[in-house]
């Protein structure tokens, strides 16, 4: 029989504010001491109160409009209650009833539409680390603001839950709402998969892989789960709902300690944070500045650069606003420069944080169109325009300092060639091609070359030889 | 909604609270006394009523997105904590 597989996907994002959701502290832990960027707030002080970071509230917005989601006038936080070290507080800030962003919809390379339910903001929890008989805890990340992004079960392969991720993680690098660090857990999967017949109405039993870190982990999970399942109903037994983990050497999901009792969390309204009460023109406001997503660009610079390379670039959008702003006649071969030269260098992670300016990008393209530079030139001229002791001069100069503007001017160049052909030691080449010996005019070229060290446009200089010497 | 012993020992469960036989029982009668006065309100007919979540009639109270140093100190957090260890808090193996 074949099974049709279902999968849904909750999505945690680390919302790159200043300071936390609920507090002035620094919310950008990284490299720093464990338990160091805490206040009385963080760890639950009895007496303390939360105070919404505001910021947050623009980035949510933002991050909404990314997907296509509906931004809602009127939401709320509430209280969920549950014990573990990992809160201080005993229960998580979140928004249950009334979230900020409503339903919306992803749009993945393929063209499928993964519908979003809705999102929400929340409070991230502290971090754990297990060791033989103890836990150490670090309140360091404990509110650090989060959007939970809930689709709709609408996706059905492990290769779009692979891409599904990949365009979520896109669209909020894209949005800036988040630094889009997945080793460091700046966004977290966790998928639901069930399968059921072909043709079945009802929706199989699902289970839950929980905190997923990578696009790969999220494909191959599913993979694994959609065989595990087809396996159990293939031998006439049952799914079990259950929560499990992915173990990334293993290839294999394992079920989690199941919690003995049911979840019972205990939801009421937060009672410290007033409601939030967006107007039109504030929400307008926050998404009129959210910049060209990767859809946009598709469809701008679609029929302009091959697929694959575009899909690669679509992973830095730096590099997708610099090839906005360069000429749309050199768009292809800037994309081509970004993809095969830049991100080949050992250190494109610097160089794409300080990009070279759309004037000298446009510079270098015009030189290489009107053939003033070769192709190995243009590469090495693009190379300097990231080093910081030549960056400054701008791609003209650099390439004159560096001799690599060809002769094009054709006076000049047949002024050189005529002096090449006068010398008596070119002089048997040229018979020789006159009698019909083509490969002589390598030499000739590489004497002409010569002449104008090294300045001359080659196939310029060939074309004028072969004229010349009919 | 029946109050009984057996609800305050899941409640206590789940906020991992070790109650005696004796305060388990206070509790329940406790808990059973502070339903049965706010379920006076079920009396009321609050078909058609918007739900009040809070009482301030206030709403977007924000602060800015600014990093502002914090009086208590790493220290002072890890003093409240019974059991530290390279700076962080040492509690029994979880999970």
């Amino acid at each position: 029989m074949k099974y049709i597989p279902t999968i849904g996907i909750e999505c945690h994002v680390q919302l790159s504010t200043k300071t936390k959701l609920f507090s002035e502290v620094d919310n950008d832990a990284r490299g720093k001491e464990p338990n160091s960027c805490v206040s009385p707030v963080d760890y639950a002080l009895p007496g303390m109160l939360p105070r919404l970071n505001g910021e947050a509230i623009k980035f949510a917005i933002r991050a909404g409009k990314a997907m296509n989601c509906k931004i809602n006038a009127h939401s709320r936080f509430d209280r969920k209650h549950y014990f573990y070290p990992d809160s201080p507080k005993g229960y998580q800030i979140t928004q249950f009833y009334q979230p900020i962003i409503g339903a919306g919809y992803v749009e993945l390379p393929s063209g499928t539409k993964v519908h979003i339910e809705h999102a929400h903001l929340e409070g991230d929890a502290g971090k754990l680390t297990h060791f033989d008989n103890y836990s150490l805890v670090d309140l360091n990340r404990v509110d650090t603001p989060l959007i939970e992004i809930v689709s709709m079960p609408d996706i059905h392969s492990a290769k779009d839950a692979h891409d599904y991720c990949k365009e979520l993680w896109r669209l909020m690098c894209f949005a800036g709402v988040t630094n889009g660090d997945l080793y460091n857990g700046n966004m977290r999967f966790d998928v639901n998969t069930s399968i059921a017949p072909e043709g079945s109405k009802k929706l199989g039993t699902r289970t839950e892989v929980k905190n997923l870190n990578s696009f790969r982990s999220v494909e191959r999970a599913v993979e694994y789960e959609i065989a595990r399942q087809t396996k159990i109903l293939e031998a006439g037994e049952k799914v079990v709902q259950q929560t499990l983990g992915w173990n990334d050497a293993t290839g294999k999901t394992t079920a989690q300690r199941s919690k003995e009792e049911a979840k019972d969390y205990r939801y009421m309204p937060e009672p410290d944070l007033p409601p939030i009460n967006l107007s039109e023109e504030f929400i307008e406001k926050e998404a009129a500045k959210l910049p060209p997503m990767p859809a946009d660009y598709r469809k701008k610079f679609g029929n302009v650069i091959s697929g694959d390379t575009l899909e690669v670039l679509l992973d830095y959008p730096a590099l997708m606003k610099k090839l906005d702003e360069v000429c749309s006649e050199y768009v292809k071969s800037m994309s081509n420069l970004f993809a095969s030269v830049l991100l080949a260098e050992e250190k494109s992670a610097e160089y794409l944080s300080d990009l070279p300016s759309a004037k000298d990008l446009n510079e270098l393209c015009e030189m290489n169109e009107k053939k003033e530079l070769s192709s190995t030139a243009t590469k090495e001229v693009f190379l300097r325009l990231f080093d910081p002791q030549m960056k400054n001069r701008g791609a003209k100069n650099i390439a004159k300092e560096l001799g690599l503007i060809q002769e094009n001017d054709l006076g000049a160049l047949e002024a050189i060639i005529d002096t090449v052909l006068q010398k008596p030691e070119t002089k048997k080449a040229q018979e020789d091609y006159k009698n019909g010996e083509e490969k002589v005019i390598g030499f000739l070229v590489g004497q002409v070359m010569k002449e104008s060290h090294g300045k001359a446009n080659p196939s310029a200089v060939q074309e004028i030889l072969r004229k010349k010497l009919k | 909604m029946e109050i009984n012993c057996e609800t305050i020992k899941h409640l206590a469960k789940l906020s991992d609270f070790a109650l005696s036989e004796k305060e388990t029982e206070a509790l329940t009668g406790d808990l059973k006394n502070i339903i049965g006065y706010i379920s006076q309100l079920d009396e009321l007919d609050t078909e058609g009523v918007e739900p009040t979540y809070q009482v301030f009639e206030m709403d977007n109270v924000w602060r800015d997105d600014e990093i502002i140093d914090q009086e208590a100190s790493r220290e002072d957090l890890l003093a409240l904590t019974k059991e530290e260890k390279e700076n962080q808090i040492k509690v029994p193996r979880v999970l």
